[in-house]
């Protein structure tokens, strides 16, 4: 190996890294191009998963609604895992790590609509193996390695999701019993978080709005219960003034936007654009 | 969330903790013990403990006389040859693909000390030090590639800071009597000048133009006087 002496080989030696960044800066497009993909389709599975749970005004029982939607959701999960499949190659070897802030939009509004389309099915909160096990291939072997900061801030904003999903249901037959389970599950998260803050900056912005969340929840709780006591009356009849009520309150507030607006993510996307 | 998921959690964050501050190298589900002095953050304060005594040796270059600049230089090139230590230390600690994730904790120091050493070379011989001629004077192994490299970012900045401190030493050299220096630096800096024009869309760009201007016209009045 020698030195750089003329400007032949000087220039020959940049030639070669113009060549290494054009190269990263075409694959940074790329996976900006597909985070943007994952991120529109997991939007429309989220919207998909609320139509679903509140369409059928007939059908009252949770299980079946929660099925089907989980149900409808696994061919769109699919779509969008292909679109992670056709990444691995991307993000083989080290360029995982070189890139990873490139796709963790999408892969975090992926866990989103996941852990939404989970809980619906299961009631439970998804694990962190089981969204790499969805990230993997028929033989386990991940596409790439699921950061666990992605993974939290996924489900901090799957909180956002319930938060709308109860109030939704909450003028619904037995959607009271569902909005204080869902109380409680958004509840238990919160506190799960808590302790992983110092961990993760965004994390702790985020537990403001989930915060937020829990707050409109409990309020809404709160209002079922002192109609309860204020008119003794039957569950029926109850679920119809609480309907009343929350139209009301509805066209009032506006209650489910604020935590939309406040996600920072899309602005950090572009900032991300440097 | 349930008791494993957590479980799983934290095992991975104390595993990022673990390899960031704490001795002791981990893996996914165990830890392993390793000697004292093996951890990221220890071993980039030692780096950057080196490549700040290097700044300050080669700040002198202002003041020294060409005829005792080989002196200096030799004052310095142990301390640049012994980064090899921390480079190999850094090599072990990260986990393999992971170099992306904790390359920034010690850009910095390698920025300066790719700046050391291409200094030290410009002064000797008058050449630039490659890319692969800098990571082999800091021990820098190929296979090491996804746990400790040296990106072309890194060298390039390194590249930018040199052609700064040349415009420096370009006015210095001259109030010292050296008139022959200002119209290498000149030559020199223009080859590499042609260098960076290949890699225009570079972000560093702009700090490239910046710093250009100055140096090109205080080389001029020196060599419009021979």
């Amino acid at each position: 190996m020698t030195s750089l002496v003329s400007r032949p080989s000087i220039v020959h030696a940049f030639e070669q890294f113009r060549e290494e960044l054009d190269d990263y800066n075409d694959r940074r497009e790329r996976l900006i191009k597909s985070s943007r993909d994952i991120t529109n389709l997991s939007k429309k599975l989220i919207f998909l998963l609320h139509r679903t749970v509140t369409e059928d005004a007939i059908e009252t029982d949770d299980r079946v609604l929660g099925l089907r939607a989980a149900a409808r959701a696994k061919g769109k999960l699919a779509e969008i895992q292909s679109l992670f499949a056709a990444l691995r190659g991307e993000l083989a070897g080290d360029r995982f790590w070189h890139h990873q802030r490139n796709i963790s939009p999408g892969v975090q509004e992926y866990i989103e609509a996941l852990s939404f389309a989970h809980y619906l099915e299961h009631r439970t909160l998804i694990t962190y193996d089981q969204v790499q096990s969805t990230l993997s291939d028929a033989d386990g072997i991940p596409f790439f390695p699921l950061s666990l900061e992605d993974y939290l801030l996924g489900l901090a904003d799957l909180t956002g999701e319930l938060m709308r999903f109860a109030i939704a249901a909450i003028s619904r037959r037995g959607g009271r019993q569902k909005a204080s389970d869902v109380c409680s599950f958004v509840r238990a998260c919160k506190a799960d978080f808590e302790g992983l803050t110092p961990h993760f900056k965004e994390l702790r912005k985020k537990q403001s709005v989930t915060a937020q969340s829990l707050e409109k929840i409990e309020d809404a709780a709160y209002a079922v219960v002192v109609r309860t006591s204020e008119y003794d009356m039957p569950p029926e009849l109850l679920d119809d003034l609480v309907a009343q009520t929350l139209s009301r309150a509805a066209d009032h507030n506006g209650f489910g936007e604020e935590s939309r607006r406040k996600r920072p993510r899309e602005f950090d996307y572009e900032m991300n654009d440097d | 969330m349930d008791s494993d998921n957590l479980e799983k959690i934290n095992i991975i964050l104390d595993a990022d903790v673990e390899i960031r501050e704490v001795s002791g190298i981990a893996t996914e589900t165990e830890f392993l013990p390793i000697p004292d002095g093996q951890k990221i953050k220890e071993q980039v304060t030692e780096f950057d403990k080196k490549t700040r005594t290097l700044s300050g040796i080669l700040n002198r270059i202002h003041s020294t006389r060409s005829e005792k600049m080989s002196a200096l230089l030799d004052t310095a090139r142990p301390i640049l040859e012994s980064c090899r230590e921390t480079t190999a230390a850094l090599a072990d600690i990260v986990p393999p693909h992971q170099f992306w994730k904790w390359k920034d904790m010690w850009s910095n120091s390698l920025r300066t000390a790719v700046f050391a050493a291409t200094l030290a070379e410009y002064l000797q011989d008058g050449a630039l030090l490659s890319l692969q001629q800098v990571a082999e004077t800091l021990g820098i192994k190929p296979e090491w590639q996804d746990r400790l490299a040296l990106p072309v970012e890194d060298y390039l900045h390194g590249v930018i800071n040199l052609v700064n401190e040349l415009s420096r030493l370009a006015v210095n050299a001259v109030t010292l009597g050296d008139f022959d220096q200002p119209i290498k630096i000149s030559l020199f800096v223009k080859d590499v000048f042609a260098g960076f024009s290949m890699v225009v869309h570079l972000a560093v760009w702009d700090t490239v133009l910046l710093t250009w201007i100055p140096a090109e016209s205080q080389e001029r009045p020196p060599s419009a006087s021979i």
